[in-house]
């Protein structure tokens, strides 16, 4: 199944419901993708269309209904919850809108969390800490709390956190939602490099077509469904944005929510 | 919607906060209850005298007291947790007027419901207690419970004004704050400082010194400054243990902290951070916790020690069942016979001994003597060998010096060094060594102190007295012992009626045993009763307060789960912290109670380390429950985090 040496993430006709019977509510319809090394993917669409459940699907902390998710050579729709645990912990990061940084520790202990349970030397996550903190400039802050610093250093933070164990897919939800858009930009410029120097694979979901103009793929759900895809190529961001506008444009309903 | 409605529909959707207020009302009624109902009980009133009544009124009003605080404390609790949706109410539209009152009379509808299902349950349980009480003062006749409308007047009344209170509290909460603060009430917590390193180490090393002097001057209380001296080590242990957990331990988990240089670690994330976070909030409560935990630590070893050692005290007061001498009675030879003619009518088998004394003026060297107590004193030499001849089981070592008895006054001669010479009325023997000062009385005497001497030493002095003739003489004592104990109950009654006519009555063992059990009966009883109250507030506020914590904290637990940390991982480092929340005040109360027991064990003569521990242990045990169930909870709450 995994013919592609490159990928990294496989979904296969995931579905996902909620509800008890009788009141089944459909989220999730079966859908296909796969995420190749060192993409950027977006995914896009209306409020309601699935995306963050979508994500949490595929991020290992919801389960699906039905359909197989492969990331490298493991099916985590198979694993126990035990294992899922030490799958999250070992090989992904996690990037939320907020923050989600713990308030009682300062930015260095919550970047080392992760790696907390002692599997990596303490030399090597200093180094670690250290090439991190820099690429993301937040050295300086080491020793701050979170109510120290401002929401663009905070996301930079759960960014690096997410990027400490040198994870194999970066998971992002609305980074840059609760960001000003300077803090947003440059925030999506890290991510965007880290992505293009580190290799880092990274799945976005947001509504903010300037926030998915970074990305090297936006997909766009609809009720649950695949609806289209766009490959940024060797475009502009600028042209790419205004492609992102117009699939916007036809899907519908998020012009309402990007206001 | 009026606003009757409102508050039933709330109450409904708010049972999961409630139902933590509404125990702990439950809880403080059944109490109260019980407590007041044994106060009125026919059968605990017709057996209390004078002191059994004073101490069930005192024992109230400190039961009051920890109730009021406890339901104050709870509502508190219960008001900060519900703070948001007070705002709420406000920010659609109800003046803080309306909310007061919808406050009110949801505390009245809740208190009041707490209130009945409180004295029923109440009027289920105080039998048991009764039953317990009458056991441990030893009484097995028929015990019949019967209601006591005055009782249940008391509680009410009682509740009615702790109701009063907490509506006060919550009106003043509602007046008092802002919106905003209402709003953000729930994410407040301090963060944590850079402790300033002179002045943080000087005060953590402060309070360690002054509990250390604390615990140094309680061994060294006795003295005439004995009521300043208790002052000074409640204070400084106090204040020592206040500053321990305000700057001490914050201090100390800063340096450890530091060290790790940000390699903090998931077990320290969540305890040793947590933990800082909210130093200054909970150094208050820890304080509060450890100082009641110490006094009731202290308060139930010393009682359960009374209590446990009640025989062998009186046994070292009283070494001979029954004892007559020329000195209580006319002829104490006749008198005794009189008994043992009784006795023998009876068949009651007995042994019969007669020790001869020597009755003569001591007084207690100058400089030897303690303040506290007048240097001349009447003195009885006796003979070790007639003493073991009669049973007593005492042998001096060496030949010219004596061993002192007196029961009275021995809490105050053991602080003295031996040996020390003591004077005696006769001008041959300048004065007499005294090699050792034992615990309890040779003989049953309260009157006098006791020099016992090796036999011949004992004949010399005789000679000696003899010819000098000036205030001294020889006295008999004579000794009945009854082996069998049914047969002592019943020459104990002999002897009691036999002694009716004579006004200076003398007692016996086993009537004063018969007393002293009823007193530390009653005294193990409330203290009992009182420490239970004590141990159920101070480990509920304790589980109250780490449930809001964990529901402050519950996303941080959603993080880590994301993260990829298992429930397991997680609970490790809430245990953790829960040793610390529970086991610093426990481990800290223990200290200092055991060095309080360690001043107050003057008052015994046997030794208190086993009754004393079971005691502690017993405590300890049940407030271990209270760390059981908040770990429950942690593990709940992380559990339904993700």
């Amino acid at each position: 199944m995994m013919d592609q040496h490159k990928t990294v993430l496989y979904a296969q006709n995931v579905r996902k419901s909620y509800g008890t019977r009788g009141n089944v509510q459909q989220v999730l319809k079966g859908i296909d993708l796969r995420v190749m090394e060192g993409e950027f993917v977006g995914i896009m669409g209306a409020s309601g269309a699935g995306k963050t459940t979508l994500l949490n699907v595929l991020a290992t902390i919801d389960r699906t209904t039905e359909g197989s998710i492969f990331i490298g050579d493991t099916d985590i729709s198979k694993m126990k919850e035990r294992e899922l645990s030490a799958f999250r912990r070992d090989k992904l990061g996690f990037i939320f809108q907020d923050y989600n940084l713990l308030d009682t520790l300062t930015v260095k202990e919550n970047i080392l969390l992760p790696v907390s349970l002692g599997k990596m030397k303490k030399r090597v996550a200093e180094d670690q800490f250290n090439t991190i903190a820099n690429i993301l400039g937040i050295k300086e802050l080491a020793d701050k709390y979170p109510h120290e610093i401002s929401g663009g250093q905070k996301q930079r933070t759960s960014a690096a956190r997410a990027l400490i164990n040198k994870p194999s897919m970066v998971f992002a939800d609305e980074p840059t939602g609760a960001l000003d858009s300077k803090s947003a930009s440059s925030l999506l410029g890290t991510l965007e490099d880290v992505n293009k120097h580190q290799g880092v694979t990274i799945m976005m979901v947001t509504h903010d077509p300037v926030a998915s103009s970074y990305c090297s793929r936006v997909v766009f759900l609809k009720d649950g469904n695949i609806y289209s895809e766009l490959y940024r190529g060797d475009k502009t961001r600028q042209a790419f944005f205004q492609e992102i506008l117009k699939v916007q444009g036809v899907l519908g309903g998020d012009s309402v929510d990007a206001l | 919607m009026t606003l009757f409605e409102l508050v039933i529909r709330s109450m409904r959707k708010n049972i999961k906060h409630y139902y933590l207020y509404f125990f702990a009302l439950i809880l403080s009624v059944v109490l109260y209850f019980v407590f007041a109902t044994l106060q009125h009980d026919p059968s605990v009133v017709e057996r209390s005298g004078g002191s059994m009544g004073a101490a069930f009124k005192v024992a109230g009003i400190l039961l009051l007291f920890i109730a009021g605080i406890f339901v104050v404390y709870a509502n508190a609790i219960f008001l900060k947790r519900r703070s948001r949706e007070i705002g709420l109410y406000q920010l659609i539209g109800l003046t803080k007027g309306s909310v007061s009152r919808l406050l009110i009379i949801e505390n009245s509808l809740l208190s009041a419901g707490a209130l009945a299902i409180g004295i029923c349950i109440g009027i289920l349980v105080s039998r048991v207690f009764l039953l317990l009480l009458m056991k441990t003062i030893g009484f097995d006749g028929f015990i019949e419970v019967e209601f006591s409308t005055a009782a249940v007047i008391q509680t009410v009344i009682v509740f009615i004004a702790i109701i009063i209170l907490t509506s006060i509290q919550m009106v003043v909460a509602v007046y008092r704050n802002t919106l905003l603060g209402l709003f953000n009430a729930e994410k407040k917590g301090e963060h944590p400082k850079k402790p300033k390193a002179f002045r943080s180490a000087f005060l953590a090393i402060l309070g360690m010194v002054l509990i250390t002097f604390g615990y140094w001057l309680s061994g060294r209380m006795l003295n005439a400054l004995l009521l300043i001296n208790m002052i000074v080590v409640l204070f400084t242990t106090i204040l020592g243990t206040y500053l321990l957990f305000r700057v001490a331990i914050g201090w100390l988990l800063y340096q450890i902290r530091k060290r790790k240089q940000g390699h903090l670690g998931l077990n320290n994330s969540l305890s040793i951070a947590p933990i800082m976070h909210r130093m200054k909030g909970n150094a208050n409560s820890l304080t509060i916790i450890t100082v009641l935990s110490a006094m009731t630590l202290t308060m139930l070893a010393g009682v359960y020690s009374l209590y446990y050692s009640t025989e062998k005290e009186l046994r070292l007061v009283y070494p001979f069942d029954f004892s007559f001498d020329d000195f209580w009675y006319e002829d104490g030879q006749e008198a005794s016979a009189k008994f043992i003619s009784e006795l023998d009518k009876q068949n009651i088998s007995y042994t019969y001994s007669t020790v001869e004394t020597l009755q003569v003026e001591g007084e207690f060297e100058e400089g030897s003597a303690l303040e506290l107590i007048s240097t001349s004193f009447r003195a009885t030499i006796i003979s070790d060998k007639q003493l073991q001849q009669a049973g007593v089981d005492i042998e001096v070592s060496e030949s010219d010096a004596a061993y002192l008895y007196d029961a009275g006054i021995y809490w105050l001669l053991k602080t003295m060094d031996v040996p020390f010479n003591v004077e005696l009325t006769n001008d041959d023997i300048e004065s007499m060594k005294v090699v050792k000062v034992n615990e309890g009385n040779a003989v049953n005497s309260s009157a006098s102190t006791q020099l016992v001497v090796k036999d011949a030493f004992y004949q010399e002095l005789k000679d000696l007295f003899l010819k000098d003739k000036n205030g001294s003489r020889i006295a008999s004592i004579y000794a009945i012992n009854v082996s069998d104990w049914d047969q002592l109950v019943e020459a104990s009654a002999i002897f009691k009626r036999i002694n009716e006519k004579n006004d200076r009555v003398r007692f016996d063992y086993y009537s004063q045993y018969v007393s002293s059990m009823e007193n530390n009966g009653l005294y193990i009883f409330i203290a009992g009763f009182l420490g239970l109250v004590f141990l159920i507030s101070t480990g509920s506020i304790l589980y109250f307060k780490q449930m809001t914590e964990a529901e402050q904290e519950r996303s941080s637990y959603a993080t880590l789960r994301q993260l990829g940390f298992t429930v397991q991982d997680i609970m490790r480092g809430i245990v953790r912290k829960q040793v610390f929340v529970f086991g610093l005040p426990l481990l800290i109360g223990l200290l200092h109670s055991i060095f309080a027991i360690k001043a107050a064990s003057f008052m015994f003569m046997s030794d208190i380390t086993v009754p004393a521990t079971i005691a502690m242990g017993i405590y300890a045990l049940i407030y271990l429950v209270f760390a059981f169930l908040t770990v429950g909870y942690y593990r709940k709450t992380v559990k339904a985090a993700l």
